[in-house]
């Protein structure tokens, strides 16, 4: 089919399509023939291929609706037509053709082409560059008319506006299905296997002298999932969900509390120069202070069990708020404050308009940072001095040589620590949009 | 520095407002102790709380005890041996996931999921495994600055510009070569920063550690005692102001080794140091 | 487009923007700045008038101080000596060494300052809405008109982030011009663009002013953008930066891209580009860094 791969390379968007690529183009084609006079098609007409003359005239009439300078064009060998296929959202011809004398065209279904496109997106792209650039030469038509077929998650730009964008639930599968293609699932697999399997080996097994005495794995899996367990703790015994709970409440209102307070101070601090060189030195001077060494003065300071525990999560949650929120108001560049102050905007508008928002992406990463760091003291304080929780529970596992239970107590803190801090995380995804969509242009 | 900075640091507006707000801090901290005595009813929270005064007091008769410096000694040993052994597993571990995609696929989810177990939960585990309380005190503090510093080395090998790569490979450098002089000196600043954090938790967990194990007075081959014990030991006997000279030390001498290491990787990067 | 201007003399339309002001006095100003107490002089006894709603292009190598000129304008920085003046009024002085920022004479950034977090009709709509001179849904309609004007419908509810840079520069622009400025100050502002975005940018603005009379004050180390943009050259010596050379670039407007080539933009483009290239050397031996 040399001669047809010649007509299409001719054809103004198929220009730059390298040989073997025009071939796979021309196995999806076939040829018809018309006769004077005859309509290929209506404007009105469901769009579903693209034609080529290869010999012959057409006329080609776009209707008054497209508000084109120029309506009418006749087309000759070599000229494309039919190109609403691949318009995005139309997918019905805006023009009349007719032929005006015997003519032979050359038909490529649309779909088809754009399948192509998929599989081939970098050549795919600049054919469809070529689409864009020849509807507005050729036949000037208004920008609306202009958006060209997206493919996916590729950045076709016409003129600058157009930007090809998954998002939300669209993108999560796109993500996911690219995932399971990569070797990444598998080898994962092989670090759970050997690592589990190396634990099972060396307690169950082999017996290795040092791993003798620790819980073995099937072991700790027997006991989590039996419903009378020998230690008292599985997922059917419902002390294991007050333990969780009682710990995920402490956890929050530590959390909520430093929040509502490490965040404005922090604000305050990157904000005024004078409440920094009041305030921060104090802060500075409190914040080496490790957390745990705070346990005994809590204990005097505060009464009963819970409120110490609680302050010290507070604690270790707040420092971490604090600082990272002043570190993101720090970062906010300068450029933007200026901009607002010529904008017209008081000192409080740039703090609520500006400080605030450009601030966010520290504000959350500090967050995260705080949710571990909460963990972190909560179980600290739950083994020194509290009753019930997760700490509790494995300090008192060994103490009473349950040992399996402080697998699990271990197992289910660290998937009840990241549930928490992926909570915080989709959170700031939410509330800064923005970011999420500029990232997922930009990818790195 | 120049001289001149150094002074106007000194005798600067901040430094003034600094002394003013660490004074009023002090003044108000002594007041609210000893509410007891000048108000009559002791305030909740701060009522409880050593004033001042007999902190500095009781912390000047320390000085003199060889007890005390014993136990800065035994606190610092432990967070530095902790956090050295973290340093030689974790970097060169951290390296290695970055540079090669197949380990890190196999050793980075499982790494990702025992990160977010708290390092104080793994103590009983550890006083199981080890036969000594010293080396599951080590192990555990091992663990704590561990995960953290291997997070910093990676994400400090990820950001590394590409171009790097690109001229080093252009110059004609091995792969050796670009790991050596592209990626390592890349990585240095992020390791830093990630030891200062990774200093913090280590204190944490060998405070808690000492508190929690008892100490045990100091005997059975160097286990118990340093400034977390101490702490606890001087709640249970009653010695209040202890408690907050305890804090203090531990508070400096947590300082002093952030500063320590900050100094040591200002060393190694050199380029940094210019604005 | 610019077809309706096509047959009006540029000249003409200058009086009736008199009205509007925009006029720069800038008189023997001196700026000394004092890192570790080395003092550095960025802007020596620099002596500069700028009439009302012409562009005026400052050329110079990078760092010299022409930022610094730009900043003591806008209100960000302080200066040390001399005294700049808009429409007979003080802005700074020795008794003010800083001005106040204001909607008068708004700035566009080098690196783009449009708000990421905002979308781009929140960003235009900023200005008055903080001004709360206009009720909201005025300022969202006179927002969604100028960028129509400006070709930009389509993308009001995207984010910055989301577009191309050509693009956010536009957005930027008509963010100023909402607020009705005198005097728009740009600081290199199409320098991180490609030259294809650049001349698209170029005609865009020569667009834009046309249709707005504003002063505008160009910072830039281009001299061809400069020649072709402007109405008055000023060439800056390299730091400390004064006024080494003026020109006046008798080119009629409204131009279009052909003016490029014409010979009178030759000849403009000789007689300065020595000025020009004699600074620039100077500066790249003592090693300046970008301000």
């Amino acid at each position: 089919m040399e001669q047809l791969d010649v007509l299409l390379k001719s054809a103004a968007p198929f220009r730059m399509a390298p040989d073997d690529f025009i071939s796979k183009i021309t196995g999806l084609s076939r040829r018809v023939t018309f006769n004077a006079g005859d309509v290929v098609y209506k404007i009105g007409d469901p769009a579903r291929n693209i034609y080529i003359v290869a010999s012959g005239s057409v006329r080609h009439s776009l209707g008054d609706a497209s508000q084109s300078h120029n309506p009418d064009r006749t087309m000759r060998s070599g000229d494309v037509f039919g190109w609403a296929s691949v318009l995005e959202g139309s997918r019905r011809h805006l023009a009349t053709t007719t032929c005006l004398e015997r003519t032979e065209v050359v038909v490529i279904d649309g779909e088809s082409m754009i399948n192509l496109f998929r599989k081939f997106p970098a050549i795919g792209n600049a054919v469809m560059g070529g689409f864009a650039a020849m509807i507005r030469q050729d036949f000037s038509l208004p920008k609306e008319a202009e958006h060209v077929y997206r493919i996916a998650n590729q950045e076709i730009i016409q003129g600058e506006k157009e930007t090809a964008v998954l998002t939300g639930f669209g993108l999560m599968m796109y993500r996911v299905s690219e995932w399971l293609k990569s070797p990444k699932p598998y080898l994962m697999m092989i670090g759970f296997t050997l690592f589990l399997g190396f634990w099972y080996l060396t307690v169950e097994v082999w017996k290795l002298p040092r791993f003798q005495d620790m819980p073995g794995l099937t072991t700790v899996v027997s006991e989590y999932l039996s419903r009378d367990p020998i230690y008292g703790m599985s997922i059917y015994t419902p002390e294991y969900y007050q333990h969780i709970w009682v710990s995920i409440r402490r956890v929050a209102i530590a959390f909520l509390l430093a929040t509502a307070l490490g965040v404005p101070l922090g604000l305050f601090l990157g904000w005024s120069r004078t409440f920094r060189e009041y305030v921060f030195p104090i802060f500075e001077l409190l914040r080496p202070i490790p957390i745990l060494a705070w346990v005994p003065l809590a204990i005097l300071m505060f009464s009963g069990s819970e409120t110490p525990v609680i302050f010290l999560t507070f604690l270790a949650s707040f420092f971490a708020t604090a600082l990272n929120t002043m570190l993101g108001v720090e970062s906010i560049d300068e450029s933007y404050t200026r901009a607002a102050a010529c904008l017209g905007a008081s000192r409080w508008q740039v703090f609520k308009e500006v400080i605030v928002p450009g601030s966010l992406p520290f504000v959350f990463t500090g967050l995260q940072i705080s949710v571990g760091v909460a963990w972190f003291s909560l179980v600290a304080g739950e083994m020194v001095s509290g009753q019930y929780g997760l700490g509790y529970v494995i300090n008192t596992s060994y103490t009473m040589v349950r040992y399996p239970t402080i697998i699990i107590g271990m197992v289910t803190l660290g998937v009840v620590g990241y549930v928490t801090s992926a909570m915080v995380r989709v959170l700031g995804d939410y509330l800064m949009q923005w970011r999420v969509r500029e990232e997922s242009i930009g990818g790195r | 520095m120049s001289a001149k900075r150094w002074k106007a640091a000194l005798y600067g507006r901040g430094t003034r407002r600094a002394v003013i707000s660490i004074i009023v801090f002090l003044v108000l901290w002594e007041l609210g102790s000893r509410s007891e005595a000048w108000l009559g009813t002791r305030l909740p929270w701060i009522g409880n709380v050593p004033p001042p005064s007999s902190v500095m007091v009781a912390w000047g008769a320390l000085l003199g005890d060889a007890g005390y410096w014993t136990s800065w000694y035994l606190s610092t040993m432990r967070v530095m041996s902790g956090f050295i052994a973290a340093m030689v597993i974790g970097i060169p571990l951290g390296l290695l996931m970055a540079v090669s995609r197949a380990f890190y696929g196999i050793t980075f989810p499982t790494f990702e999921i025992l990160r977010p177990i708290p390092p104080l939960a793994w103590v009983p585990a550890a006083i199981i495994f080890w036969p000594t309380q010293e080396l599951s005190i080590a192990f555990v503090t091992f663990l704590g600055a561990f995960f953290t510093i291997v997070i910093n080395v990676l994400g400090g090998a990820k950001s590394i510009d590409i171009r790097f790569f690109q001229s080093a490979q252009a110059m004609g450098s091995s792969k050796w070569d670009i790991f050596r002089r592209v990626v390592l000196p890349a990585t240095v600043p992020s390791i830093v920063v990630g030891s200062s954090v990774g200093m913090g938790i280590t204190w944490n967990v060998v405070v808690a550690a000492e508190m929690i194990s008892g100490g045990g007075g100091g005997g059975g081959g160097g286990s118990g005692g340093g400034l977390g014990f101490f702490i606890w030991n001087s709640y249970v006997g009653g010695s209040y102001d202890q408690i907050v000279v305890g804090m203090i030390s531990i508070g400096i001498a947590g300082y002093a080794c952030s500063e320590l290491l900050r100094g040591m990787g200002g060393f190694f990067t050199p380029w940094l140091r210019t604005r | 487009m610019s077809a309706v201007l096509e047959t009006l003399d540029d000249r003409l339309i200058v009086p009736s923007n008199a009205a509007r002001g925009g006029a720069i006095q800038i008189d023997d100003v001196v700026k000394i700045y004092d890192p570790d107490g080395a003092a550095v002089m960025a802007v020596d006894h620099c002596t500069l008038d700028i009439p009302a709603g012409e562009i005026c292009m400052i050329v110079g190598p990078s760092g010299c101080g022409k930022t610094t000129l730009l900043n003591a304008i806008a209100g960000f920085h302080s200066i040390t000596s001399g005294t700049i003046r808009m429409d007979g009024e003080v802005l700074c002085s020795p008794e003010k060494p800083k001005a106040d920022p204001g909607a008068d004479r708004i700035v566009v950034f080098q690196n783009g300052a449009l708000f990421p977090w905002k979308t781009n009709l929140e960003n235009v709509a900023f200005g008055p809405l903080m001004q709360g001179k206009m009720g909201k849904k005025e300022i969202y309609e006179k927002a969604r008109s100028m960028m129509a004007d400006a070709g930009l419908s389509g993308t009001e509810h995207n984010y910055p982030g989301e577009v191309s840079s050509g693009l956010r520069r536009r957005v930027e622009i008509v963010r100023a011009l909402m607020n009705e400025p005198k005097v728009l100050l740009f600081d290199e502002p199409y320098r991180a663009l490609d030259s294809l975005t650049r001349s698209v940018m170029h005609e865009a603005l020569l667009d834009i002013y046309y249709k707005n009379k504003v002063t505008i004050f160009f910072i830039t180390h281009d001299l061809e953008e400069a020649i072709f943009l402007g109405h008055r050259l000023v060439i800056m010596t390299s730091r400390p930066c004064r006024p080494k050379k003026i020109l006046e670039v008798d080119i009629p407007h409204p131009r279009d891209y052909s003016v490029l080539t014409s010979p009178r933009f030759r000849e403009i483009l000789e007689e300065t580009s020595d000025a020009v290239h004699e600074e620039a050397r100077k500066s790249f031996a003592a090693g300046e860094k970008e301000g």
